[in-house]
């Protein structure tokens, strides 16, 4: 039963404990803040300069008509899909060491999506006719290409960017009346507001927890779905190297490791700022690096596998570009992301380092390193050496590009933050559910143990007689 | 005609046993005198055994998710075939047909999964009567750690139904006309 | 009313060849043991279709616009760096020109993975690039093999100095920034040559040869043919007939004299170009 150190918390003390998290910030939430605004600002700065001189600023060129764009694109989906994904598995499953770490996991789902969402519109040619990507009715009669993988990524995103919002918003009703009951000034009319009248009635819990798990029904094929469509973006193009029939779970097993990564990230840095040691404990650490350890071997076979196909079709094309990502130019991006992400998740096998929160930490830096790069190997080194050799060309990305990629990576920090301190990071009612289920759980023990010991007296009893 | 005036009860308790104690003696005693109109139970966290105390909820969700999701399917099959063939100018591409099928499934599957979550969401608003107001003797106690019972009475026998509240070791007593 | 008309013209809309009886599908055939590299052609596409020239640093970051380009391959001997080495046998060697531009596939890559339709098949066979529609994702230009779509990076043609801009040719239009475009086959041409025929009463048939692509027209050595394949007269049919090239076959049954091919045909795209040389083995 000893699973969890979690110690019977008192119901108030959860309360307060989550409620100080959204007191008034602190000198360096400031501070990382201004950063991150400062880091949004030269982005945008950048996209200006790229909006009105054309796309050539960000030092793409024929035949690199992606490149750190779509990596980057790529990437944050893939980060987007561990919070829900993995929320709505361990809820269908039941394993409740989920409660205490969902909450800001499909929040950082929520921020990475919206932080996605911005590169393939930063990245289009011309930027001000993006609408015309959307099914409306026209007098023209002009519609969008359906049978575009772009346009599927497009339905995919907005269903999955809306259903997580949902999933994240409807998990947090209740605890957004908790809120109402505590707050004052702004805080109380937004928290009326998005509480909507949620009073804990056992109807309105009835139907929560059924709409609840219908959602995670959905949500879980439908965030298989979404990296897959992401993956046949690449797949179902004729470029070598690209065309592979093995991208689409690859890259959900890809999304799910660099997302697992980033839970463990935020995990550490939210136990260490907000003290919620007592909710997100080492067990759970433990667990969810479990967890990434497994996701790590399942994307380490297939991204081998997905060499040992090439090397036995013997294709010309996807051969070349195979040996042209281990000894060409980009070499050193491929190494790099071997040695980030497949090498590197060994060290979870070992439980001294599990359980130390900032092993743990650094390590999950260098997996989603390494998993930056592997975008990145996936987009550049086939465009370098496509099926016409008079074209190829390496390119590396320009300044215009960095600066974009660093600002979203403080776009993200800053939406995160500000989620942080709005909204609280740890579902309170679900870990008032774990708390009483198992002060439930143990006191059923307890009286389990009682039958026994009066079993065995009257046996004896029976034996004495 | 004018409506008639409700009169409700809410008492409070710092133990789910307890609640379930009051409810199983106010059924009792409506049982005898049939003086409640209807019982709810406010908590801090979901009990799944309440549907055993208080009766079981009618709310048929799945039934809205399931329609939903056939709803999302067909529109999202029909606006892509639709889309392809309404072009001003029709488009064969790729040498395929112009109203290709294996394309369009994937399209299908993602208007499934978004009419069936949005159907979800308004059915769980319907049968959960949201969004509404908070109730006049609704205490924020219920979100922290207390259990509340809320029962409709007749206000003529309000008392018996009071004195069991009392005898079941209420916190406090909150009691409402209107 | 869309869906009635759907379901009406179903079994059609559900048809792989669309344009089975249009009469008119453009093809090309380059003579590449004729080419001798000169870049007319080039010269020629970039004035007739209001091309930018670049400049040099624009073409050095791989920025330029030639729709029509001239590849050059080098061919040297195996295993011996040394291009100057005396090899009477096969003088031929050395430096090895492709002209290369759009193939118009008839199952274009390129065509299916644009998000707004802004490229698409014509009636009469061309790949067909709409400008005004274009919002530049470039999906197209890496779906296609031949890596020959040209995206505007810049706004190569707004400051064109003063009377420079006279020299732009008023039938095709002048790109702005963030479009895809590419090798048209110089559907104006096309298309006025299609308006005479129809002026003549004969919209069916246009006489071949009566008019020229700007890459056919400057040929010095005329290895470039332009026609209708669909024509069983045109010169260009009887070129692909003649070294048994034929559309829907990707594994092209070869006698032994015969010289024709299509760039990666293996593909399965259905260039409508064939190129004709003598594939030599270059390891004798």
């Amino acid at each position: 039963m000893s699973d969890y150190s979690m110690k019977d918390i008192e119901w108030a003390k959860i309360n307060r404990d989550v409620l100080a998290s959204l007191e008034s910030p602190r000198k360096e939430f400031w501070m990382v803040l201004s950063v991150c605004v400062l880091l949004v600002l030269c982005g945008a700065a950048a996209e200006a300069y790229q909006y009105n001189e054309g796309l050539g600023v960000a030092l793409m060129n024929r035949p690199h008509f992606w490149q750190l764009y779509i990596s980057n694109f790529v990437f944050w989906i893939g980060m987007s899909h561990s919070g829900t994904l993995l929320s709505a598995i361990l809820l269908l499953t039941q394993a409740d060491w989920r409660k205490p770490i969902y909450r800001f996991a499909e929040a950082m789902t929520l921020f990475s999506i919206l932080t996605a969402a911005i590169f393939p519109v930063i990245h289009l040619g011309r930027v001000w006719n993006m609408y015309w990507v959307l099914p409306y009715p026209n007098e023209r009669t002009i519609w969008p290409n359906f049978r575009s993988p772009l346009l599927w990524d497009a339905a995919a995103i907005t269903t999955y960017a809306t259903s997580s919002v949902l999933f994240l918003y409807i998990g947090m009703i209740p605890d957004l009346a908790i809120c109402r009951d505590n707050a004052t000034g702004w805080r109380k009319k937004l928290y009326t507001a998005l509480s909507i009248g949620w009073m804990g009635r056992a109807s309105e819990w009835m139907a929560f927890r059924k709409t609840y798990v219908l959602l995670a029904c959905f949500l879980v094929p439908l965030a298989v779905s979404v990296h897959s469509i992401v993956a046949s973006d690449f797949a179902m193009s004729i470029m070598p190297d690209w065309h592979i029939t093995s991208f689409p779970p690859y890259f959900v097993a890809g999304a799910l490791y660099s997302g697992c990564a980033a839970i463990i990230t935020l995990f550490v840095l939210l136990r260490y700022v907000f003290k919620f040691e007592e909710y997100m404990t080492t067990e759970i650490m433990d667990k969810t690096a479990k967890l990434t350890f497994a996701i790590a071997m399942v994307w380490n076979y297939l991204n081998l596998g997905e060499y040992a196909s090439i090397w036995y079709s013997n294709d010309m094309f996807e051969k070349e570009v195979l040996l042209e990502k281990f000894f060409g130019p980009y070499h050193w991006v491929v190494w790099g992301m071997l040695i980030c992400a497949l090498i590197a998740p060994f060290a979870m096998a070992f439980k001294k380092v599990r359980h130390n929160m900032w092993a743990m930490f650094w390590l999950s830096l260098v997996l989603q390193l390494g998993m930056w790069l592997e975008r990145f190997q996936i987009v550049s080194p086939p465009l370098a050496s496509n099926h016409e050799p008079w074209t190829w060309a390496v390119v590396w990305p320009g300044t215009v590009q960095l600066t974009i990629t660093a600002a979203s990576f403080g776009w993200f920090t800053m939406l995160f933050l500000i989620f942080c301190k709005v909204f609280p990071s740890v579902s309170m009612y679900e870990v008032k559910e774990m708390v009483f289920h198992r002060r439930k759980a143990s006191s059923r023990t307890d009286m389990e143990d009682l039958s026994k010991v009066k079993d065995e007296m009257i046996k004896t009893e029976e034996g004495l007689s | 005609m004018r409506r008639r005036k409700k009169h409700f009860l809410f008492g409070v308790y710092d133990d789910f046993d307890k609640a379930r104690d009051v409810v199983s003696e106010l059924k009792v005693l409506d049982l005898k005198e049939m003086v409640v109109d209807g019982i709810e139970l406010y908590s801090p966290i979901e009990h799944p055994e309440v549907e055993e105390i208080l009766g079981e909820f009618h709310q048929p969700i799945q039934r809205f998710t399931f329609f939903g999701a056939i709803t999302g399917a067909c529109c999202a099959f029909l606006l892509v075939a639709a889309a392809a063939q309404a072009m001003f100018t029709v488009q064969p591409q790729g040498g395929k047909p112009v109203i290709p099928l294996p394309m369009d499934i994937v399209i299908t599957y993602e208007g499934t999964i978004m009419f069936g979550v949005y159907s979800t969401i308004i059915a769980f608003l319907i049968y959960a009567g949201m969004p509404k107001r908070l109730k006049k003797y609704y205490t924020q106690k219920v979100s922290e750690d207390q259990i509340g019972v809320e029962v409709q009475v007749d206000p003529a026998k309000s008392d018996k139904a009071r004195a069991v509240l009392e005898k079941c070791g209420a916190l406090e007593i909150r009691e409402v006309t209107q | 009313m869309t869906l009635k008309r759907m379901l009406e013209n179903w079994s059609d809309l559900r048809k792989q060849d669309y344009y089975e009886d249009e009469p008119y599908m453009w093809g090309m055939s380059i003579d590449l043991n004729k080419c001798i590299g000169c870049g007319s052609c080039v010269t020629a596409c970039y004035a007739e279709n209001n091309l930018p020239a670049v400049g040099k640093e624009h073409y050095s970051t791989g920025h330029a616009m030639h729709w029509m380009r001239i590849e050059r391959y080098w061919e040297e001997p195996e295993g011996e760096a040394d291009i100057d080495i005396k090899d009477s046998d096969y003088p031929e060697r050395g430096a090895h020109y492709t002209p290369m531009m759009c193939q118009q596939c008839n199952h274009a890559p390129c065509e299916p993975v644009c998000p707004v339709a802004a490229t698409y098949h014509t009636p009469d066979g061309l790949n067909a690039q709409v400008y005004n529609r274009c919002v530049g994702s470039r999906y197209c230009g890496n779906n296609c093999p031949y890596k020959v779509r040209y995206f505007n990076f810049f706004d190569f043609l707004k400051d064109v100095p003063h009377p420079l801009e006279m020299q732009l040719n008023p039938d095709v239009s002048v790109r702005t920034k963030g479009v895809m475009e590419k090798c048209t086959f110089c559907v104006q041409r096309i298309r006025s040559a299609k308006d005479a025929a129809e002026d003549e009463g004969h919209r069916d048939y246009i006489e071949d040869g009566s008019f020229k692509t700007a890459c056919q027209q400057t040929c010095p050595t005329e290895a470039i043919v332009f026609g209708n394949l669909k024509d069983e007269e045109s010169q260009v049919k009887k070129l692909w007939a003649s070294h048994e090239v034929e559309l829907n076959h990707f594994e092209q049954d070869k006698s032994e004299d015969v010289r024709g091919y299509r760039v990666l045909e293996e593909l399965n795209v259905e260039p409508c170009v064939m190129y004709l040389d003598r594939v030599r083995d270059t390891e004798a």
